[in-house]
């Protein structure tokens, strides 16, 4: 668990492309076109310990993919190093393949018109593995994922549910050290989404597996990463336990309070609280709890509302990441 | 031995498991065969006709040479292998090259293999029913009956097909630069077809076309289509070193192109 399979130091990529000047003619545009530059990543340094689960996250653009793309060697950097299990991506990128394994939720790395046990061979000959041991690792693999219901079919018929578990399946066939997987959850229904985070921690518990993941859905990182970073404009603004990300906003409560009968105005609240709902059934206020404590608030929310029921309670982790998007947003 | 089973040991792979794709699918197969089976049978039978109106020799070649000439170029079709160049397109433009770049392969070799065997089964067995319902429709011209022929049929349609391989990588390859490979794929493919002889049996190209189609890639990616005529007997040497000099000029572009477009990369969401 010390050692480092990740670091990441002074990493930048910047992606040039060309833009049509409208104004200038089509000859200029064609020879001699407007250069545009969009630092995707920016400087960013972290390092990553064997057998953690990383959960990597931030908004859309934010660089994430960029990262996980030059982690795994399909991206050049512009700037800065990346070291993963001793090899530099950029020019060990096949060596490092065979201790890495990628998932990306959105693109299908199985063979699509055969079925899926034909997919696990053929990766496991790319992966130089003998047929014994293809053998062995595609049973054990099969009873892990539990696969063995619709391992003869077509991957093209299976569920995405299927066909993800299989992804997962097919990027474990070499027993990589470390996984990287990019939205891995996408698309998937709360019960494959379960099952596909309970199977990912097995992994990293059974067979001591780095998980390194990037998503939008908070239930991957609540249920599966025990680090978050997060990165916005290609920078990263936090880095720290899971668990801690939900007390970075500690100082916000939440009140909810339900109508006695209906609510008819929204009077001007005091100092400290605001609305973050209003209904004629039901508010919803949000405390700072460094201008007003909670037992004030409440005493001061009584006063100006007649309520049947009222609940306290703090932000969800998904408010939580929001707000830290939204506050870098501001920022920039 | 052990390292080259290894080196090897993937490309097989590649190739067994697009066969068993085509064995699944074989319908696919029936549908691609008969189309190239109707493409090529009205174009001999259109030639068979003129020949037949020009007393059965146009420009010193008989109908016999022309028509196993044509054959030759579309059983090399069948081979499928200019597909590579919009599968690299595809790739790009998906952004499904990144999965293979994850992988522990070399992209292109990984995709020139692909593209062997997805059209190997299917060229295996148009080649066959072609040359036996040939043989016995027309017969062989004596020029398939000398002892150099076979030997050298082979070699000419290997690097043939290593010609037309690095040709339309190269055309592949501009998508990691251009968005729309398109018309550089029909510039390149119209010049192979025409210089190749697919519309014109070459022996009835005229002078400085024929010379284009003998020292142009274009054409020496399809000299299978020369093997059958009389000068082949003197000339094949001639001509695959013609096909050899350009497998190394456009091997070392292919290897110069890729490694830029390595480093060029750059798909949806990063």
């Amino acid at each position: 668990m010390n050692s480092n399979s990740i670091t990441v130091s002074h990493l930048t990529k910047k992606f040039t492309f060309s833009a049509k000047n409208s104004s200038a003619s089509w000859l200029k545009n064609l020879f001699s076109p407007e250069t545009k530059e969009i630092v995707a990543v920016n400087n960013i340094s972290f390092s990553v310990k064997s057998g953690e689960r990383i959960a990597f996250i931030g908004p859309n653009g934010a660089g994430k993919s960029t990262t996980i793309k030059m982690l795994t060697g399909i991206l050049f950097p512009t700037l800065g190093k990346v070291d993963i299990l001793g090899f530099d991506p950029t020019k060990d990128r096949k060596k490092l393949a065979y201790q890495i394994g990628t998932v990306f939720g959105q693109r299908s790395q199985l063979l699509p018109n055969l079925p899926l046990t034909d997919s696990l061979e053929f990766f496991g000959v790319m992966y130089d593995l003998s047929e014994k041991e293809i053998k062995t690792r595609i049973s054990e693999l099969v009873e892990l994922f539990d696969l063995g219901s619709f391992i003869t079919q077509p991957v093209r018929k299976l569920s995405l549910g299927q066909r993800m578990r299989a992804e997962v399946a097919a990027s474990l066939i070499h027993k990589p050290k470390i996984i990287l997987l990019d939205e891995p959850t996408i698309g998937l229904d709360v019960v494959a989404k379960k099952m596909l985070r309970d199977l990912l921690l097995k992994i990293n518990k059974e067979e001591g597996t780095t998980i390194f993941l990037t998503s939008h859905d908070v239930g991957d990182i609540e249920s599966l990463c025990n680090r978050t970073i997060i990165i916005n404009h290609g920078e990263i603004i936090k880095d720290l336990p899971t668990e801690n990300l939900a007390k970075t906003f500690v100082y916000e409560k939440y009140i909810d309070l339900v109508a006695q009968d209906n609510f008819t105005d929204f009077p001007l609240l005091p100092e400290g609280i605001s609305y973050l709902s209003k209904d004629i059934n039901k508010i919803t206020v949000v405390v700072d709890i460094n201008k007003i404590n909670v037992q004030e608030s409440l005493k001061k929310l009584l006063t100006l509302f007649k309520v049947e029921d009222i609940d306290v309670y703090n932000a969800d982790l998904e408010t939580v990441i929001r707000h830290i998007y939204e506050k870098d947003s501001q920022k920039n | 031995m052990k390292k080259i089973l290894k080196k090897i040991r993937l490309p097989i792979k590649i190739i067994k498991t697009q066969i068993r794709e085509h064995f699944y699918y074989g319908f696919r197969l029936v549908a691609s065969m008969m189309t190239t089976i109707a493409r090529c049978g009205i174009l001999l039978i259109l030639y068979w006709y003129v020949y037949r109106l020009n007393n059965g020799v146009i420009n010193g070649t008989t109908f016999l040479f022309a028509a196993w000439s044509i054959f030759f170029y579309f059983a090399f079709l069948t081979l499928q292998l200019r597909t590579i160049a919009k599968l690299i397109m595809q790739d790009v433009q998906s952004g499904n090259v990144e999965i293979l770049f994850s992988k522990p392969i070399s992209y292109l070799s990984y995709r020139m293999w692909w593209q062997v065997g997805s059209g190997i089964y299917y060229f295996l067995v148009t080649t066959t029913l072609g040359v036996i319902a040939l043989a016995f429709l027309i017969g062989f011209p004596t020029t398939m009956k000398i002892g150099v022929f076979i030997p050298t049929l082979i070699l000419t349609f290997f690097c043939g097909c290593i010609l037309s391989l690095f040709i339309y990588s190269i055309v592949g390859l501009f998508s990691f630069w251009v968005e729309d490979i398109n018309p550089i794929y029909w510039i390149v493919d119209k010049m192979i077809m025409i210089l190749g002889g697919s519309f014109l049996p070459i022996a009835l190209f005229p002078a400085l076309m024929y010379k284009i189609s003998l020292f142009s890639p274009f054409g020496a990616a399809n000299m299978v289509t020369h093997t059958v005529y009389e000068s082949w007997r003197t000339n094949w040497y001639q001509l695959v070193g013609v096909q050899l000099f350009w497998i190394i000029l456009l091997g070392l572009i292919t290897y110069f192109m890729f490694k830029k477009a390595k480093e060029k990369v750059s798909v949806n969401g990063g």
